[in-house]
């Protein structure tokens, strides 16, 4: 390792020699700030150039999802989630079929489960590339941003083949998902695995050795683990401090228990722990997704979505020819109802914990629907992070959080 | 732990305010408008004793939930005179989890903060305030989070009314 310089700025600190110094300013970043990602804003109050408050407000995005889920239903919300972290729409699906799925008591196939997990994983790199790219195009890092979506595009080529839409997919049911992963899509995702490792690498060989990269992410935005269980940080966020805590691996769900990866974790729980945190899970969701790939190969034929007709749709076929089924269709799409209870289910976005909380009354219209949205516990810690720092830190620290306002918002 | 076992230690420790649990039951046959209910089990908490029942769920030892993951609330209907506060706890240490339900009367809708036990619930907080209206006892900073500062009404109740329009914007 070569001897780095770290510039330590300590909370608190103000420069006395400072002419502005003891005159507060406020200033204004966002709602329209290139850095910060979407609508945020930040309220911050300047000592010269050190933030001595920081003031998040959200909320400029707000599209009042939960209330549209009592009125549209289980079913037509599925489109809703895509919309909420939009740079990961299949991870959203999975999310709340999984919470539909636990009250009504459906259990997912094999091979659907295992598509699960393969598209899970490929949303994971596509929300990693996002935050490499953004947060280093706000350090001055331009290219870093080109090579990481060119890696991106290549995914949005695989979900087109599959899904038809680049974005917004909606490709997941109750019960498994739409259809089936067919063989030339299997080749083309397995195309894009074998490159990737190397230009992840690539892309590390560009900033781990970077001076400036370096100097602005090390030391800066430092949260302890203590302070970060505290304000409920989870995945990358949580582990970058040092706490190996990842659902995928401590309470495992679509059969993650099954596939071997390894969960990075960080030192001390600065931007660069998160950075380096979600590098690695990039390569691990790569191998994951390798071998979620292998098993499709070697299960070719399973169901992939549930045979029940209580919440599943029929084979459109099988809808125009057999009366049964066009009643089962007719009664699935008007009134599916739900049994009557509550449940809470929650996945390992690539943000931390994304949960749905569900309430049903027996009927077809939804009592509750309330996301648990990871990037709003994120947004909630900036002020904790920023603290005491300079401003130029702010656009480091906003970056590593990654959060995505559409899901902050609702 | 599982839920069983985290309340019974609950008992055990003579956590404050801990009324009941909720455990999901299949329908009975005989009967057709009995149900069953389905989903997580959950336990009840008096709202008087909100704020210590929870510091005993994060200082107990076997407990040990480091982590509020969610506070949310639920209006069941429209006729009816609780709201449901839900959190959503989880210990990073035992990788257990527990769902707590309050039934707050709608009139005055009044609970304890969790600011205090857990620093993560102020921003839950905030946003069940404007969207139901309850108020949180002795919360640091009880303004709008997701709804502009002047939005009348709370919109997830049950019993909320759209705006024609706000501020000349037609809603309609």
């Amino acid at each position: 390792m070569t001897e780095t310089r770290v510039f330590e700025y300590t909370r608190g600190q103000v420069d006395e020699d400072d002419p502005l110094h003891g005159e507060v300013m406020r200033v204004n970043m966002g709602p329209q700030h290139p850095a910060t990602h979407g609508v945020l804003r930040l309220v911050v109050d300047l000592d010269g150039e050190t933030m001595c408050k920081v003031d998040p407000d959200v909320g400029y995005l707000h599209r009042g999802k939960e209330k549209t889920c009592e009125s549209l239903g289980w079913r037509k919300f599925f489109v809703h989630t895509d919309r909420l972290d939009y740079v990961q729409p299949l991870t959203n699906n999975i999310a709340y079929a999984m919470s539909l799925e636990k009250l009504a008591g459906l259990e997912v196939p094999e091979r659907g489960q295992t598509i699960r997990v393969l598209l899970m994983e490929l949303n994971r790199i596509m929300a990693h590339l996002i935050y490499i790219g953004t947060s280093s195009i706000d350090l001055g890092a331009v290219g870093i941003f080109f090579y990481a979506f060119v890696q991106r595009e290549q995914l949005y080529d695989i979900l087109d083949a599959y899904t038809g839409h680049r974005m917004n997919n909606t490709y997941v049911r109750m019960g498994g998902v739409y259809a089936d992963i067919d063989e030339d899509v299997a080749k083309q995702i397995e195309a894009f695995l074998d490159q990737f490792p190397a230009k992840v690498d690539e892309l590390a060989n560009l900033l781990e050795r970077n001076r400036i990269f370096y100097d602005r992410t090390r030391g800066v935005g430092t949260i302890s683990a203590a302070d970060a269980l505290a304000m409920s940080l989870s995945g990358p966020n949580l582990r970058g401090s040092g706490v190996e805590f990842d659902l995928r691996k401590q309470q495992p769900y679509c059969g993650y228990e099954s596939y071997y990866f390894d969960v990075p974790v960080g030192t001390v729980g600065d931007c660069y722990d998160r950075y380096l945190v979600r590098m690695e899970e990039m390569r691990q969701s790569c191998r994951i997704a390798q071998q979620a790939l292998q098993r499709l190969k070697e299960n070719r034929g399973g169901d992939f979505i549930a045979r029940d007709r209580h919440y599943v749709l029929p084979p459109k076929a099988d809808v125009h020819t057999s009366m049964e089924e066009l009643i089962h269709q007719f009664k699935i799409v008007t009134d599916m109802r739900l049994p009557k209870g509550e449940a809470y289910s929650a996945v390992e976005s690539s943000k931390g914990e994304l949960g749905f909380y569900i309430v049903s009354d027996g009927t077809s219209d939804p009592v509750r629907c309330h996301v648990r949205a990871p990037g709003l516990v994120n947004v909630q810690a900036i002020p904790m992070l920023a603290e005491g720092r300079l401003l130029s830190d702010m656009v480091a620290i906003i970056g590593s959080l990654d959060f995505v306002m559409g899901e902050v918002d609702r | 732990m599982d839920f069983q076992g985290i309340y019974d230690r609950l008992r055990a420790a003579k956590a404050p305010g801990l009324l009941d649990c909720d455990l999901p039951r299949a329908g009975d046959p005989a009967d057709k408008k009995d149900q069953g209910r389905a989903g997580d089990a959950f336990v009840l908490v008096d709202p008087a004793h909100w704020a210590d029942f929870f510091r005993t769920c994060k200082q107990d030892e076997r407990l040990g939930f480091e982590q509020l993951i969610d506070l949310s609330a639920t209006d069941p209907a429209k006729d009816d005179e609780n709201f449901w506060v839900n959190v959503q706890l989880l210990s990073l240490k035992h990788k257990h989890r527990l769902a707590v339900k309050a039934l707050l009367p709608k009139d005055p809708g009044r609970i304890a903060t969790l600011a205090r036990v857990y620093r993560a619930a102020q921003w839950h907080e905030r946003e069940c305030a404007e969207m139901f209206g309850i108020t949180f006892e002795g919360h640091p900073d009880p303004r709008n989070i997701l709804l502009p500062d002047d939005w009348a009404g709370s919109p997830l109740r049950k019993d909320y009314e759209f705006p024609k329009e706000y501020h000349g914007i037609s809603c309609e």
